[in-house]
């Protein structure tokens, strides 16, 4: 990366990119929340079941998000593990009106936490307690408590009830998550690159 | 320094392959970076390109590797480089059958052929066709119906060709989408208008009626596109030839139609069809050799080629349609393009007269040099229809030959001219001994090993009977000691056959063999070793028998009793009279006027007709121990084509008995019959043995029933009878459309044609290659001979013909065929009778007021002699 490019980066001309998987059984809302995330001139108008996966994108104020948005359907789950070195960061999805299918959400994600991709990266997962208007629907706290989220501990880790349809709670998640990636790539690169970073500062300063 | 850089330029080869060396272990490992972000469009565009390349040159990538490359590539559509994703496009096509786990960029696919890149979308289409399957369809069949009415050309043309393509795997998906494809017709594109035509027809072809309907919609709205309308003549065309409608039907006078369109293409397609249907009249392809002659001298080469190849097709059935074309084809002679011309000149040999013959000789010899050997072969073929026209033209044409027998060429075509010449020798017996001395001097240096032995086993059957055998064998002998296994035996056998015919030439023949007997090779010294006994014995019979005259029995079938012998060994030694006879005799090649195919006869010693019988009768426990099939005859119809019940007769004799195989079809779709059986009621001492019923005949499934007749044996000449046959069954309703039937039925019967057994079905043809030595071999021991006065025939030809389909046996030495304007003809007959009596019929024709025949018959049995001669009369 050149000096220049850094420097854009740290004027806040070009944004910095970051690669985001969004995991969750079938039918959690997964490809309807990152269609609330896109601008609305690029929206979809309906949401059919992912087969595969597919790529979108969307911006926030400081970071540019590259989603892989994986199919949930049982006979893909196998296949996200493909892409898991890509992931900086998780979002992962829950259906809290489904507490049938809590237990599988729970298996899927503790396979997903010991994979050997995931396992000793310090990877930020944002969980999405999805269709929070539902009536049966449960309590953020209550899915945190189900899927044991406690016991995640070398990774920051946020929850936050949402109602993808109407956009309700996804800029509180993605404001968390904007923030631990900022702070993440700042600490990473002040270890990385210091010398780099002194001369920008110093440009900065004079 | 310059030099230094040309040479260097020079290194790195102008138009070298960069991809040459390329190592599918690198590039794999290369394709890593395609996990690096961000993406560098430029490098993985190269590797997509390296691995598609290799994925063409039939490298072969495990299904493991595969997967993960595939899987790294489906990472690179995060970016937005064009060139980049339509390759990503390409590579998943490529990829499609060796990965796994495709369908995981269905939805990226979707994604792209919904979107607003128009570049994508029909890209993206075609990829997402190649990875779906059936299970899966359902799941895009929304997305493809708005695609092939989408308004981009390129998006609904990709729809419309992918579901083409997905007819194959699953056709009742597909299927629903003809009201969008019946759309897309419409359209102003000329591409996506013949896209949905074809379409729709393969959606219809299986029904007759829909496409028929089809075609007139289609012939009355009109369409724009020139590719459509070629299409449509197509179909129209293949529904004229399956209907086998009239030339009054509105299809032709569609295809007719066509010939006035604007567009060149569709003018030559209507032109093609018109030439290309069977039972074409004059006057039906006047206008369409009108418009190809227009044609003939148009600026485009393309049209120029293909209007003299289909002229050059039209020829061969009617060479009098292409006659009024002669001016424009001669001017084509000269054309620069040698296809054009070489076509040009075989049409005009096959429509010129015989003065123009020798001009356009000399001006095929004048550049046939230059072309390809596939043309050659297409001037060869010309020449030997031409020889067969106009037979005194030989000469010439045999000069011909034999220069371009010298230059250089391929099998094909060297075998083409010498299978012209040996044409020419049958057919002309003054040409004889030239042309054996073209193929002489051919032969001193051919490489090819089965153009050489042909070429001696001519030389062996035709050489000892011209006027100075012994030139030839020269020729013969040289090749014993030059030349490859096979065909030193080969001319070995050709020695033989003069030794045996011309007593003078035997001692050197004699000689020679023993020198043969030294060869290294134990095939060549085996026969030679045999050969020198036979001859030594010097007795016509044995000559005859096993020199000139070969085995004629199935090599199939003797392989199977030989095998069959060695299992069960006896104290008997092998039976040559048990191992059935070859249907069809090993007939000299006829070159008649053969289109094309000729020279591309299967070669294969396939199981003849009578081999799948034998096996299938062996198989029924009634007929074991009938002992082998002696012969089985052509199928005989025994009702009318249209009836309910189709019934036809297959005759298979055994030594003493008879099997009457009935095939019979039950059109009805509302019956099923059970217990099938033909009562046959014999006129003369045939003795109905046993019926084998068919149990079951369901609706057009044909089903075989037997009967079992034994022969008279007290009166071996009864040979011929007169059987009246019913069909008799038990008849279940049934449900037309489920076939299920009714619980109880009824007895009918219905009465069938009657079934002659005559003379014929007791004869097996057999080719004597040498008649006059068998003639003499079997003796006149029991020789007979009498008068008949065949007063209903009026010609020799027409005499000839009746006899041999009358007696069932092998013409031999051409005898078949009598020459022009002459009034007398001798015509030899060779057969083996029922039991394995070899009959020889010499019969001698004379043309007066009607034909008078006499016939002299000779056999090693009296009876056979006898029955013959009491059938004739």
């Amino acid at each position: 990366m050149g000096l220049f490019d850094k420097l854009s980066l740290w004027l806040g001309l070009k944004k910095k990119e970051v690669n985001v998987l969004c995991l969750g059984l079938d039918n959690s809302g997964k490809t309807t929340i990152i269609n609330q995330l896109k601008p609305s001139d690029s929206q979809a108008q309906d949401v059919v079941p992912t087969i595969g996966f597919s790529i979108e994108k969307f911006k926030t104020t400081s970071l540019s998000f590259t989603v892989f948005d994986m199919s949930g359907q049982g006979r893909y789950r196998n296949l996200w593990e493909h892409y898991y070195k890509e992931g900086q960061a998780i979002i992962f999805v829950i259906d809290s009106g489904d507490q049938l299918r809590m237990v599988v959400a729970k298996e899927e994600l503790d396979t997903l936490l010991n994979h050997s991709d995931i396992m000793h990266r310090r990877i930020p997962i944002l969980f999405f307690a999805n269709k929070m208007d539902l009536r049966d629907a449960v309590s953020a706290v209550k899915v945190s408590q189900l899927l044991c989220l406690e016991s995640i501990r070398d990774k920051p880790w946020h929850i936050c009830a949402s109602n993808a349809v109407k956009g309700e709670g996804l800029q509180e998640g993605v404001d968390w998550l904007q923030g631990t990636m900022a702070g993440l790539i700042l600490l990473h690169q002040l270890l990385t690159h210091r010398d780099s970073v002194a001369v920008v500062i110093s440009f900065a300063l004079l | 320094m310059i030099k230094k850089f040309d040479k260097k330029d020079e290194e790195s080869g102008s138009g070298s392959n960069p991809f040459q060396h390329l190592e599918k272990s690198a590039v794999l490992q290369e394709a890593r970076i395609f996990n690096e972000t961000p993406i560098n469009p430029r490098r993985c565009l190269h590797i997509l390109t390296k691995i598609i390349y290799l994925l063409n040159q039939g490298e072969h990538f495990g299904t493991t590797e595969a997967t993960e490359a595939f899987f790294a590539m489906t990472r690179l559509f995060q970016s937005n480089d064009q060139t980049l994703r339509r390759m990503c496009y390409l590579t998943i096509k490529e990829m499609a059958n060796i990965s796994e786990d495709v369908i995981i960029v269905t939805s990226s696919l979707t994604k792209d052929m919904t979107g607003k890149e128009d570049v994508y979308r029909g890209p993206a289409i075609r990829a997402l066709c190649r990875i779906t399957d059936t299970t899966m369809l359902q799941a895009i069949e929304r997305y493809m119906k708005q695609a092939i009415v989408d308004k981009v050309p390129s998006v609904s043309s990709s729809a419309l060709v992918s579901s083409l393509h997905m007819v194959k795997m699953s056709y009742d998906v597909v299927k629903r989408w003809v009201n969008e494809a019946q759309e897309a017709a419409s359209s102003d594109n000329i591409m996506v208008q013949y896209h949905a035509l074809g379409l729709l027809y393969h959606l219809r072809k299986n029904d007759r009626l829909a496409v028929s309907k089809m075609l007139n919609k289609f012939t009355k709205s009109g369409l724009k596109s020139p590719f459509a309308y070629c299409m449509l003549i197509r179909i129209a065309s293949r529904l004229l030839e399956e209907t086998e409608g009239g030339h009054d039907s509105p299809l032709f006078d569609f295809i007719e139609s066509c010939l006035r369109n604007k567009h060149e293409m569709v003018v030559y397609e209507a032109a093609s069809a018109i030439v290309h249907m069977p039972n074409c009249t004059a006057r039906e392809l006047a206008p369409a050799v009108s418009v190809l002659q227009l044609f003939c001298s148009s600026p485009k080469a393309a049209l120029r080629y293909a209007a003299v190849r289909t002229l050059n097709k039209v020829a061969m059935k009617h060479p009098s349609a292409v006659t009024a074309c002669n001016l424009d084809l001669e001017n084509l002679i000269t054309d620069s393009n040698r296809s054009i011309a070489t076509l040009a000149i075989t049409t005009l040999l096959k429509t010129g007269s015989e003065s123009s013959v020798d001009r356009l000789m000399k001006q095929i010899s004048s550049f046939v040099s230059e072309i390809s050997d596939e043309f050659k072969v297409v001037v060869v073929q010309a020449i030997s229809a031409l020889c067969q026209k106009y037979p005194r033209k030989h000469s010439v044409m045999m000069n011909f030959l034999s220069n371009m027998l010298r230059d250089d060429g391929g099998f094909e075509y060297k075998r083409a001219i010498v299978d012209c010449i040996i044409g020419i020798i049958e057919e002309n017996p003054e040409s004889k001994e030239t042309g054996l001395a073209h193929l002489c001097e051919f032969i001193e240096d051919c490489e090819h090993t089965v153009l050489a032995t042909k070429i001696l086993h001519l030389l062996g059957r035709e050489g000892p009977r011209t006027p100075s055998p012994s030139k030839y064998i020269r020729f013969i002998f040289n090749r014993v000691v030059l030349e490859s296994e096979a065909v030193r035996a080969a001319a070995v056998s050709a020695l033989a056959k003069f030794g045996a015919q011309n007593d003078d030439l035997l001692p050197s023949v004699l000689v020679l063999m023993q020198r043969c007997m030294m060869d290294s090779d134990d095939e060549v010294r085996d026969r030679a070793t045999f050969y020198m006994n036979v001859l030594q014995q010097k007795q016509k019979a044995l000559n005859a028998a096993y020199i000139f005259n070969g085995l004629s029995v199935s090599i199939p079938g003797l392989e199977k009793s030989l095998h069959q012998y060695t299992l069960e060994p006896s104290e008997k030694p092998f039976d040559m009279k048990t191992v059935p006879l070859a249907t069809t005799p090993i007939t000299e090649q006829k070159t008649e006027m053969a289109p094309v195919a000729s020279s591309k006869l299967p070669e294969k010693l396939a199981p003849s007709r009578q081999d799948i019988y034998q096996e299938q009768l062996a198989a029924i426990p009634e007929f074991q121990g009938l002992g082998p099939l002696f012969k089985s005859s052509e199928p005989v119809q025994l009702t009318e084509a249209e009836t309910e019940y189709v019934v036809r007769c297959i005759k298979h004799t055994f030594a003493n008995h008879m099997v009457f195989q009935f095939d019979c079809t039950n059109t009805l779709n509302d019956q099923l019959l059970q217990k099938v059986v033909v009562q046959m009621e014999p006129s003369e001492a045939y003795e109905v043995v046993q019926y084998v019923p068919a149990a079951s005949l369901p609706y057009s499934q044909p089903g075989s029933c037997y009967c079992l007749v034994r022969l008279p044996e007290d009166d071996p000449t009864a040979v011929s009878c007169t059987f009246s046959c019913t069909m008799k069954y038990l008849v279940r309703d049934c449900d037309p459309n489920t076939g299920e039937p009714d619980d109880d039925g009824y007895d009918d019967e219905y009465v069938l044609e009657d079934l002659e057994v005559t003379v014929a079905d007791h004869i097996q043809k057999v080719l004597k290659p040498n008649f006059a030595a068998a003639w003499e071999e079997v003796g006149d021991e029991f020789e007979k001979e009498e008068t008949f006065a065949l007063s209903s025939v009026r010609t020799l030809d027409e005499a000839v013909g009746n006899i041999i389909s009358f007696l069932g046996m092998q013409p031999c030495e051409r005898s078949d065929k009598v020459p022009e304007n002459k009034n007398s003809h001798v015509l030899f007959l060779a057969g083996v009778f029922r039991g394995g009596h070899d009959v020889l019929v010499r019969s001698r024709l004379a043309l007066a007021d009607g034909v008078t025949m006499q016939v002299t018959v000779r056999s090693g049995e009296e009876t056979v002699v006898d029955v013959i001669l009491a059938s004739v009369g």
